[in-house]
């Protein structure tokens, strides 16, 4: 922390003040804490996080990313009385896709343009606010949001818009270090929340519409230094020319005029995209980190880009400590559609083929098809029902539009799911947005979007979304409701039978996630396209989400984070 | 700095020649010296207006833009990727770090304000193009920042002549631009216009 001198004397004061504020709260919440004194986070309370029913220590609430959230004092019974405890105003009137983290009574939450809040997470009142110190260089899509902080040790931890990954002081919101991550005139950007394990902050890229080259990198929680890359498109990206998707369908590949193309132009790998948008999923046990790619680059132009264009649009392990490739499984070879993967992967015990329990990787898919594969070899085990329509798959791009569903935002977009692990079902929200698909081929522009064409909404065709359960052992649709808009933000199970979702419209809605009935409502104002969290705080449990709209769906902007409680 | 093609008559071409003329004369004499922004930036202010109001409703307001926006349009004037006689010449002429030191001039200085007149019907037009595009993905609520120029209270002349030269594959250095406007009609491109002007 540098501060001058002249100012010296006052922060310290303030600083002083802070401490005392700081401890005088941890005077009045610790003994809400089941694993004691949490003022920092340790790695065994974010190893154990998928049983804490007090914080909320993960983007998805668990190294898993479950998104089940362990409490049940809000549940199937009581939901009816669910109330606003506080709304916290933010300075930023944007796009809002945090997921608040909570530490102990505190709670960290971010909005659009990097600006992170620090909040008493009983009372909303502000803590601190940390406003970053945006370069001139920002390219990003889409929107300029942030999905939230990764907590660890004394730290809090940010990706921002122009490439930084930033990490604070969690008392007092002060920059402790920060690290370019990659070079944003090249399309490089930060949205998502990074992950902390074993000493390491995870972060992926934005970028596959701007012709980057993907990666997930790890760096050192204390010093910022970069530990190891593993980059998302692979120097020999072109597979093995698979003619089908995983599901079996024919993406009719001109194969021939691929090779004829990789033979002049050479592997595609430096602009083939391959962004992560989200976070990636960890497992301890086998000190694996699984995560999924994005779109190769150009979106709808192929030509570019021969080859299967691994390890885009697949679900990729890594070694946690190295970074070294383990495996992967590739969803649609050479696609061109951006029908990609960005929902961020779950880690489950799941039914084989033989109907034995194994571990599984759950990933919703813009196809509206959820994946469950094996955590072992990453080779997949099935996929669900389609949870939206198709049509026409797969159609391709065409130079004045060809219309197939879904159209490009999914299916299943960047919302992270949910599980009920005693249910057995998973949650996703989904689009239904019918388009077009243009191609139009342009060399590569040096950072500028590159998508090789568009994809077109088509406004005499009805929009609309759902909320779906998915018995993952069987691929079967255990439950559907449809909402007016398409879906987009996020999913979080309880148990207390509870599912909690918000909408473009403002709604913010509570289902019983046995069987989908709506059980509570809230019209927050603006639309709710955050993923909610949970926690407790002195015995009483809270349901908190961001309300401040989405600039893609171009869903009402607003600022609000609203915690919810029983009302007495 | 932007396009003075839009310049057509003789005078005006007169005038915008002149100015190229002074301002290839003055890089040439001072092409050793220390870079006097102030010089540079007021060989723009015949078009693009001493108080940053331009005088043509087909040039756009600099005044205010995003400064990353600017550096690369003089970029792409300069090799020639948005082609255009009067600024392509007049860009090259600037290294990169001149680029920078007049987009930052620019993009320092205040955004003025403009009447635009909008018409019954042009909301709606505007929304229906808007929705198609998903422009909101970008342009997020058209104030613009850093790549992304802002559009909300520019010049409705200038708007419409863009989206048409992207639609009619005129203006080429934002390739995915031609894709999306060519799916949209000229009433409603002409209504995002003035809808935009108008924010």
């Amino acid at each position: 922390m540098i501060v001058n001198r002249v100012t010296a004397t006052f922060v310290m004061l303030v600083l002083a003040g802070l401490f005392q504020a700081t401890a005088q709260a941890q005077d009045e919440t610790s003994d809400s804490s089941y694993y004691g004194d949490l003022r920092n986070v340790d790695q065994r309370m974010l190893t154990r996080a998928a049983g804490d029913g007090n914080n909320f220590l993960h983007t998805n609430g668990n190294y898993e990313q479950t998104r089940y959230y362990p409490a049940s004092q809000i549940n199937t019974e009581n939901v009816g009385k669910l109330r606003p405890a506080w709304i916290f105003q933010t300075e930023v009137v944007d796009s809002m896709e945090t997921s608040p983290i909570v530490v102990n009574g505190i709670m960290y939450v971010t909005t659009a343009f990097n600006h992170v809040y620090a909040l008493n997470a009983r009372t909303g009142e502000e803590i601190w606010h940390y406003k970053h110190d945006m370069g001139p260089i920002t390219t990003y899509c889409c929107g300029p949001n942030n999905r939230g902080v990764a907590v660890h040790g004394n730290k809090v931890f940010m990706g921002t818009l122009d490439a930084q990954l930033v990490a604070l002081d969690a008392r007092t919101g002060k920059q402790i270090w920060s690290t370019q991550i990659a070079d944003p005139e090249f399309g490089y950007s930060e949205t998502m929340a990074p992950s902390v394990a074993n000493g390491k902050v995870l972060i992926g890229t934005n970028g596959g519409e701007y012709g980057i080259r993907g990666f997930v990198k790890a760096f050192d929680t204390e010093t910022g230094e970069l530990l190891w890359t593993f980059n998302t498109t692979a120097e020999n990206s072109v597979g093995v020319w698979a003619t089908h998707d995983a599901t079996g369908r024919d993406m009719h590949r001109d194969i021939e005029a691929e090779k004829a193309a990789l033979q002049e132009a050479g592997d595609p790998y430096e602009t083939l995209g391959g962004g992560v948008w989200q976070n990636p999923a960890v497992d301890l046990e086998t000190n694996r980190v699984y995560f999924v790619v994005g779109n190769p680059s150009p979106d709808l132009d192929g030509s570019l880009r021969p080859g299967d264009n691994l390890y885009t649009d697949s679900l990729v392990a890594v070694n946690l400590d190295t970074g070294e490739y383990v495996c992967h499984f590739q969803y649609i070879p050479h696609d061109v559609w951006d029908l990609d993967s960005v929902s961020p992967p779950i880690i489950t015990t799941v039914k084989d083929g033989n109907g034995e329990d194994v571990k599984g990787i759950l990933h919703g898919g813009k196809t509206g098809h959820v994946y469950v594969n094996k955590a072992s070899d990453c080779s997949m085990i099935r996929f669900s029902e389609a949870m939206v329509p198709q049509e026409d798959m797969w159609t391709l791009p065409t130079a004045d539009g060809a219309r197939m569903l879904p159209g490009a935002n999914g299916g299943v977009e960047w919302s992270p799911m949910a599980i009920d692990p005693t249910e057995r079902l998973s949650y996703a929200i989904n689009l239904h947005q019918p388009m077009t698909y243009t191609v139009r081929s342009t060399p590569y522009p040096e950072g500028k979007l590159w998508l090789g064409g568009s994809f077109d909404v088509i406004p005499e065709e009805q929009q609309w979304g759902n909320v779906t359960a998915v018995d993952y052992d069987t691929g079967k649709i255990s439950w559907q409701v449809r909402t007016a808009q398409p879906m987009i933000g996020g999913v979080l199970a309880t148990a207390g039978g509870l599912l909690f979702t918000g909408e473009g419209n403002g709604l913010f809605k509570a289902y019983d996630s046995k069987n989908g009935s709506e059980l509570w409502r809230f019209q927050a104002g603006a639309g709710v396209n955050a993923p909610p969290s949970s926690y407790t705080v002195e015995g009483k449990q809270y349901i908190v989400v961001g309300a401040g709209g989405n600039a893609q769906l171009n869903y009402k902007r607003g600022n609000n984070i609203i915690a919810f409680t029983l009302a007495d | 700095m932007r396009p003075l093609f839009f310049l057509t008559g003789k005078a005006s071409m007169k005038i915008a020649f002149g100015l190229l003329a002074a301002l290839l004369a003055t890089g040439a004499a001072h092409a050793e010296a220390e870079f006097d922004v102030e010089a540079a930036a007021g060989q723009c202010a015949a078009c693009h207006g001493a108080e940053g109001l331009p005088s043509d409703p087909a040039i756009p307001i600099i005044h205010g833009q995003e400064f990353f926006y600017l550096y690369t349009q003089l970029k792409d004037y300069a090799a020639e990727r948005r082609a255009n006689d009067i600024m392509s010449p007049m860009a090259a002429q600037f290294d990169r770090s001149q680029m920078k030191a007049l987009a930052q001039y620019f993009s320092d200085k205040s955004w003025p304000a403009i009447q635009t007149k909008t018409q019954e019907g042009d909301a709606q037009l505007a929304q229906r193009a808007m929705s198609r595009g998903q422009c909101s993905a970008c342009h997020g609520e058209w104030q613009g920042d850093s790549r992304i120029p802002r559009a909300a209270g520019q010049q409705p002349g200038y708007l419409e002549k863009t989206m048409k030269d992207f639609k009619n594959e005129v203006r080429l250095n934002a390739a995915a631009k031609i894709s999306v406007m060519k799916k949209v009609e000229d009433d409603e491109i002409e209504a995002l216009a003035r809808y935009l002007g108008d924010l």
